[in-house]
């Protein structure tokens, strides 16, 4: 990054005002302990401490359209670890969201997988492991579709060897609509809904 | 066994180090009586551990002698060794204080001939040197040890080991029958100069102190630096014994760290610069690299930062390192982070790490604990309501000994006003 930089404080002043834990990031001191352990830095375009830094620059599109906010995998390494007690996974699950939100989808994947996820557990209160895949999968398209089937076959026999997949399709949870109601309430907080 | 006369114009002072010693000296100096009454074996504190002072980097020893003649002449000045205060009622101008002195098993008579040691065969994790290596259970806690006599452990006391000990002993030192005893004190007001504790390293656990042999802490540096250390004050790899190429040092280790201690320790980024001079002194090709938040080198001392920075095999890498992991084969140790100023990851190898750790306020542990005021860290906070027990030194804040100095000579000077109010 470069060195002399002028801030503008437009963007991070919407990022407190709009996006969920947005406000944790002005305790951030740039100690790049969280980009420093996430396991997935070797991926990440930005690394989280960078996402804060560029946020204070004003860097608006570059953040919203970073990778790296859509590929935090919620292992809490970052948040667990920060010394200043910022969620810094709540922070970047606020960014992908708000990103979205705007219509930016840099991981088109990444967002169908969580609109998907979403919808099925307001379905059945729980996951089904072949019928959320086949929906992921065939959203791009019926030749994407088997393409990505054959490519996880694999995995899919050996979940179902360990039983970790049925072949019959998963039946609803007891008490779905007191789960629902939960969900309904998050999605009207801000906190998930299927626009993620 | 302690005939200690006092009154309530008399003033109590916890805590033998430098700051507990200045507010003695100064205090009684100005013609009071003072009781200093200190947990170790001896007078001095935690700068009796380190090998040089900076910024001037010269020995610690030099200025404790002075302190110690000034005690030596001043009949106003009692002072105990392996004593604790175990009490404290009252207020201000009046005080009740209880002190229990643990037993030495060795007397007066002691010359320090040695003898007593050479039969002895057992030993103990020496504390001194933070358990790096091992003494005899009859020992001199270090060569420059204020009072100059020797203790007998515990676990010796009862046995044919300490008999031997008796035996050997010409001079009638050895006193298997000690017992620990209590004593009472009148005093007007109290010094609280108990000092700190290096934070715990392996609490920080992902880096593994504890766990890999070539991760120290900074207070362990001090010690392989120094000449009456384990190592005779060669600086050393502790796994294997070979002397380190590549070394890395890892500030706020455990501080300014809200899982950790949230506060600046103050002086941990200051010992690591001094530290890289102890190598350099030894190993002219030495890699040093600092990773760091940022340098808190404050006002005066920021000279010796514009020092250290002409040496051109030591560098400064803005990161807080966020994970180590050991190479067990060789015992070096894979750094990773990220460089906060090129935003790069880092994963270097180095062969012996210093962890940077910080100090924890020795707090008032005593049950009912006297009414004084606490910072949310756990410093002595001033409080002009609550008058007649002072903090001095590091319990007031981490700093260095000059600032310690000054500090404890101003806590002489409020003790001395709780006497003159009454
Ligand atoms: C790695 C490192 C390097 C350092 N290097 C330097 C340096 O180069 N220059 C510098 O100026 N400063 C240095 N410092 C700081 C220095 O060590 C402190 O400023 C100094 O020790 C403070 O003195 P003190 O008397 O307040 O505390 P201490 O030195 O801790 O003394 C407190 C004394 O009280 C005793 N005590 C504790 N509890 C009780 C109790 N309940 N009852 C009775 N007695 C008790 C202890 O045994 C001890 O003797 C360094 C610190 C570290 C961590
Ligand atoms: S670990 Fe916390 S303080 Fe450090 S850079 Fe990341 S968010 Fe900021
Ligand atoms: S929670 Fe997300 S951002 Fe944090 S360390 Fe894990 S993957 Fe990285
Ligand atoms: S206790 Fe006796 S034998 Fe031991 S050092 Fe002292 S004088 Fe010598
Ligand atoms: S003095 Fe330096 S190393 Fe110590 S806590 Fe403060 S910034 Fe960190």
């Amino acid at each position: 990054m470069e060195k002399n930089v002028n801030y503008d404080p437009s963007f991070a002043q919407e990022v407190f005002e709009n996006v969920d834990a947005g406000e944790e990031i002005k305790m951030c001191m740039n100690c790049g302990v969280c980009a420093g352990s996430c396991p997935l830095r070797f991926n990440m375009d930005y690394p989280p401490r960078q996402i804060f830094q560029m946020i204070r620059l004003g860097k608006r599109e570059e953040v919203l359209n970073a990778k790296s906010i859509m590929l935090c995998t919620s292992c809490y390494t970052c948040k667990v670890r920060c010394p200043r007690s910022i969620p810094v996974i709540d922070v970047m699950h606020g960014l992908a969201h708000y990103a979205i939100k705007q219509g930016i989808l840099t991981r088109r994947d990444t967002a169908n997988f969580g609109r998907e996820f979403w919808n099925q557990v307001y379905r059945l209160g729980r996951i089904d492991e072949k019928d959320l895949p086949r929906r992921v999968f065939f959203a791009a398209g019926f030749i994407e579709g088997i393409k990505s089937t054959l490519k996880y076959l694999d995995m899919g026999l050996k979940l179902l060897l360990h039983r970790r997949m049925k072949l019959l399709p998963e039946r609803k949870i007891k008490g779905i609509q007191s789960l629902r109601k939960m969900l309904d309430k998050a999605e009207k907080m801000g906190k998930g809904g299927a626009a993620a | 066994m302690a005939e200690v006369e006092t009154t309530n114009q008399s003033i109590l002072v916890v805590g033998g180090g430098m700051s507990g010693i200045t507010a003695a000296l100064e205090a009684a100096e100005a013609g009071h009586n003072v009781v200093l009454v200190e947990k170790n074996p001896y007078l001095g504190g935690r700068v009796t551990q380190l090998y040089q002072y900076f910024p001037k980097l010269c020995p610690p020893n030099c200025g404790l002698e002075i302190n110690f003649r000034r005690m030596k002449l001043n009949p106003k000045i009692r002072f105990f060794t392996m004593a604790e205060v175990t009490g404290i009622s009252g207020q201000e101008g009046d005080y009740d204080v209880t002190v229990k002195l643990a037993p030495r098993y060795v007397n007066e008579k002691c010359t320090c001939c040695g003898k007593c040691a050479e039969v002895c065969e057992s030993e103990i994790d020496n504390p001194f040197n933070f358990g790096m290596d091992k003494i005899k259970a009859a020992y001199l806690p270090h060569e420059f040890a204020f009072p100059m006599r020797y203790v007998l452990d515990p676990t010796i006391s009862g046995t044919e080991e300490g008999k031997k000990c008796k035996e050997a002993c010409e001079y009638d030192a050895v006193d298997l029958e000690m017992k620990e005893t209590t004593f009472d004190l009148k005093v007007g007001a109290i010094v609280w100069a108990a000092g700190w504790d290096p934070y715990d390293a392996s609490r920080v656990e992902y880096y593994g102190f504890g766990e890999y042999k070539n991760v120290i802490t900074n207070v362990m540096m001090e010690r392989l630096a120094s000449p009456n250390g384990p190592t005779g004050g060669k600086i050393l790899r502790p796994s294997d014994g070979k002397e380190p190429k590549n070394v890395a040092f890892i500030q706020c280790a455990g501080s300014r760290d809200e899982n950790h201690l949230p506060y600046c320790s103050g002086i941990c980024c200051l010992a690591s610069m001094k530290h890289s001079t102890y190598l350099r002194e030894q190993y002219p090709d030495c890699d040093v690299t600092i990773f760091f938040i940022d340098i808190r080198a404050l006002d005066r001392l920021e000279d010796f930062y514009t020092k250290v920075q002409g040496d051109e095999k030591l560098s400064f890498i803005k990161s807080k390192i966020a994970n180590i992991s050991e190479d067990e084969e060789t015992g070096d140790l894979l750094l990773e982070g990220e460089n906060t100023n090129t935003g790069e990851q880092i994963r270097t190898s180095f062969d012996l790490v210093v962890l940077a750790t910080g100090m924890v306020p020795n707090k008032i542990e005593i049950e009912p604990s006297p009414d004084v005021s606490y910072d949310e860290y756990g410093f002595f906070a001033y409080d002009p309501e609550k008058t007649g027990i002072y903090g001095a030194g590091c319990v007031r804040r981490p700093t260095d000994v000059a600032s310690c100095v000054q500090d404890a000579t101003g806590a002489a000077l409020k003790a001395i006003q709780s006497i003159a109010r009454r």
